[in-house]
């Protein structure tokens, strides 16, 4: 079995760490999804507001792949449609009310393991769940009609305060084995799921890794299992979506399920949660103290997005980060010796001791500067890319250079370590996406 | 200093846009970020981010000049004292020293900050902390008797020329500090060369530099050579304790790797790029001691064991605060070795060969500035290459 060893990265150690144990909440009266957040795609809805959805049942479409659709995460009554510039969907509101859900075939293990592409894929597609499927290069929603050369799974959250997978894979151990064993017939090649610790299952070879973030994220299993070439097809399945697409294949219909760790240094109760797809954040953090002023972040704290308390869960999300949102003005505070409870650095410039938790809040911690190179995101980059020779071509919008510097490889979510610990404050993994944008129209 | 923020909260409406005094905005935030940390929050990218920014990494390499300054003001002091005949204690070398350089070092600050500004207003960028390196650097690579317009011009001439008209701090190609010394190095030679400039004492004193004694003379053992100098103790210990004439900053090699130490600790100079240097100039003084044997060459610098390189001249200071400046050196971790290398190697060269020009470090660190992206284009290839087998397969 191959063992992964990541030696660059860094866990950040941030305050307000969730517990383990789950904790149900009460449920969301609304829920949402929010079309225009998934990259590449051209939404067309599906229902209108008054109508009557179930769980599983369709609410929008993309216009350039017809058969992909999104499943409806609630039963209930379309609320609110809310359009964007351009007459984009924004957003689709559900009034929540019972838990019908459509049903359809449902498989035995067996069946399963016999059962071929097609029915898969056509099963998959027709229970509106085919987006929970993405694919790399640029990490987007995968198009059911590639084969995929691979399929990877990251079985270990490396994200500051992200949910603990361990424990839910093991309680969902059949769901998820179901859903590897579906996933491994619509690849010629094989289902690559890669964990801390070795796990047992059929179906797909399981490797295992150690080190710190973004060893969980699945652009660097990949890069480390067998780099992605130009015009190379991978799809990648988050570990819980797999739970779900194994539980539609068991049960016949969608369980829109999710765990969300809740955490952060602004989070006066952090925990873990089981909630339903697309649930409001006020319900998500309904036993938090607000009462200092926080930023709320649907995602973790390096690469999720500000919402406010009555949006939503992002659709790929499991978690919610609380950050303090308070920054105050050290005089001469760029002479200050620092220590363990004022800063917190990647370099070795402040005072700074052991391996104490620290309260972040949302300061900059200093002014964009053009970039001098000090080797911090080398050393925080686990890819055998030189990220910023990558970042110049990406500037200079040179895709034939971009090209040979690894960019297929390149995921943004892989470099935000770097903007997190860049002294020049870049943000490096926008630049990256700039750099995928490119590539995608042009390439 | 609730006041002084009072202050600048109350005078911030006329710098920003639609005040009176807009165009100088620059100026005012600068003056409100360094003396107050900015509040600014994060907008795009991760909602955290680490402690460290720019204002810090360049305050720190100050800081890392401080044992050299404290030290320059006492040599120049002692070296004053010595010239006059006089014994002193080190609190008046110090004392003395420092009335010496003090102007030398407001002349610099003064100068640069003008020229940052200037250019911050007219070009409306942000004012670039990088400029206080370089008006800490430039001093301590003056001889003590640099006449103070000269450092202006040459403070001038290192910030405009190599600096700002890349287009400021990140996108220059050679180190600004070391373009300012070399620009008076070739303007006018005879303040910054030659045994007439190194003690400010009286006037027509004459003492040379370390690296002066074995240049000047022929077919000698050049180690016996320096211990036969009666003038000044030129022994190793001596010139790696830094009691010897020379720029203001760069004479003491013990103070200079406290520097570097504190450099290297925090990350902000590369290690490799000093180790690389070491190693190249160990190597290089190796290969010219072993010339110097079989070749029976007259040319007594050839015989300069390594360590003795490593002591004199400018090549620690130059290695430790000009030659890992961030941006104008190799920026890959194999390209740093690689440039550290060569520094080193060209320094021993330069010093042995071309004895005009005894002080090799500054020549070989510029030379090796216009190489760093060259390095690192090879490096970088040989990753693409790694990366185009792996496709073709």
């Amino acid at each position: 079995m191959n063992h992964i060893v990541i030696k660059k990265g860094h866990d950040i150690r941030i305050a307000g760490i969730p517990s383990k144990d789950v904790v149900s909440i009460l449920g969301s009266d609304t829920i949402a999804i929010a079309p225009k957040t998934f990259r590449g795609v051209k939404p067309k809805r599906m229902v209108s507001e008054g109508d009557n959805v179930q769980i599983g049942s369709p609410l929008f479409f993309d216009k350039t792949k017809p058969e992909v659709k999104w499943a409806s995460p609630a039963n209930g009554t379309v609320q609110t449609i809310q359009f964007g510039a351009r007459h984009v969907i924004e957003k689709i509101e559900i009034k929540v009310e019972g838990s019908d859900a459509l049903s359809g075939q449902s498989f035995s293990s067996d069946q399963l393991a016999s059962a071929d592409r097609s029915t898969i894929l056509n099963r998959i597609l027709e229970a509106n769940l085919f987006p929970l499927i993405r694919q790399r290069p640029f990490n987007k929603v995968a198009n059911p009609k590639d084969s995929p050369r691979d399929i990877f799974i990251s079985a270990v959250n490396t994200a500051p305060l992200a949910v603990d997978l361990e424990p839910i894979l093991e309680s969902e151990k059949i769901a998820f084995q179901a859903g590897v064993t579906a996933l491994s017939k619509l690849t010629d090649g094989s289902v690559v799921v890669t964990s801390r610790k070795s796990m047992d299952l059929q179906h797909a070879g399981v490797q295992t890794i150690s080190g710190p973030h973004p060893a969980g994220n699945v652009g660097i299993q990949i890069h480390y299992t067998k780099p992605i070439k130009p015009h190379d097809i991978i799809w990648t399945v988050d570990a819980q979506h797999v739970i779900t697409l194994g539980k539609l294949f068991l049960t016949g219909s969608y369980q829109p399920d999710v765990i969300v760790s809740v955490g952060g240094s602004g989070a006066t109760n952090p925990q873990t949660v089981s909630a339903k797809v697309g649930a409001s954040i006020g319900s998500l953090i309904a036993n938090q103290e607000l009462d200092e002023p926080a930023r709320l972040v649907s995602g973790d704290v390096l690469t999720g997005h500000t919402v406010e308390k009555d949006n939503f869960l992002g659709f790929y999300d499991s978690s919610v980060s609380i950050i303090l949102d308070s920054v105050d003005r050290p005089f001469m505070g760029m002479l200050a010796l620092g220590n363990n409870e004022s800063k917190y650095s990647l370099t070795h410039t402040f005072l700074t001791f052991g391996e104490k938790l620290f309260n972040f809040n949302t300061a900059q911690n200093g002014e964009l500067r053009a970039m001098v190179p000090i080797n911090v995101w080398e050393k925080v980059l686990p890819m055998d890319v030189y990220p910023n020779a990558l970042y110049r071509a990406i500037l200079a919008q040179d895709i034939e250079e971009m090209e040979q510097l690894g960019m297929w490889e390149c995921d943004d979510e892989d470099f935000a370590l770097c903007s997190f610990a860049c002294p020049s404050k870049i943000d490096v993994g926008a630049v990256i996406r700039d750099g995928l944008n490119l590539l995608e129209a042009e390439g | 200093m609730k006041w002084l923020r009072k202050i600048l909260d109350k005078v911030a409406p006329t710098f920003e846009e639609g005040g009176k005094l807009e165009k100088f905005y620059p100026v005012f935030e600068a003056t409100d970020t360094i003396l107050f940390s900015t509040d600014e929050r994060t907008h795009s990218g991760p909602h955290i981010r680490d402690s460290v920014d720019i204002k810090r990494v360049m305050i720190l390499v100050v800081v890392a000049l401080i044992p050299c300054y404290v030290f320059g003001a006492m040599n120049v002091g002692y070296q004053m004292a010595m010239a006059l005949g006089q014994s002193s204690t080190w609190w008046e070398n110090l004392l003395s020293g420092a009335l010496k350089i003090l102007p030398i070092i407001a002349v610099a600050f003064a100068s640069g900050a003008f020229w940052e500004l200037l250019f911050a207003v007219i070009r409306r960028h942000p004012v670039s902390e990088g400029f206080l390196v370089t008006c800490a650097l430039i001093p301590l690579v003056m001889p003590p008797t640099i006449p103070l317009w000269q450092v202006a011009v040459a403070t001038t001439f290192g910030i405009v020329i190599g600096k700002e008209i890349f287009g400021g701090v990140g996108m220059n190609i050679f180190n600004p500090a070391l373009v300012a010394r070399a620009f008076l190095f070739f303007t006018y030679p005879g303040r910054i060369s030659g045994d007439k400039v190194w003690v400010a004492g009286p006037d027509g004193y004459s003492g040379a530099t370390a690296l002066a004694v074995p240049a000047a003379e022929v077919s000698q053992d050049a180690v016996t050579l320096l211990d036969s100098v009666s003038q000044f103790d030129f022994s190793w210990i001596n010139m790696f304790m830094g009691w010897i004439p020379g720029s203001i900053g760069e004479t003491s090699t013990v103070w200079i790797m406290v520097g570097a130490l504190f450099l290297a600790v925090t990350g902000i100079a590369s290690w490799r790029v000093m180790a690389g240097a070491i190693l190249g100039l160990t190597g290089m003084a190796v290969l010219t001691n072993f010339m110097a044997e079989v070749t029976g060459s007259t040319n007594t610098m050839l015989t300069l064991p390594a360590h003795y390189h490593l002591v004199m001249g400018g090549f620690a200071f130059g290695v430790v605060f000009m030659a890992t400046e961030p941006v104008t050196g190799a920026h890959t971790d194999k390209g740093r070795w690689i440039y550290g290398i060569f520094i080193g190697g060209l320094t021993v060269i330069i010093r042995s060969i071309n004895p005009a020009y005894p002080e090799g470090a500054m020549l070989a660190i510029l030379l090796m500035n216009a190489f760093a992206s060259l390095i690192d284009y090879f490096v970088i290839r040989g990753n693409i290459k790694r990366r185009m087998v792996r496709y073709a397969q």
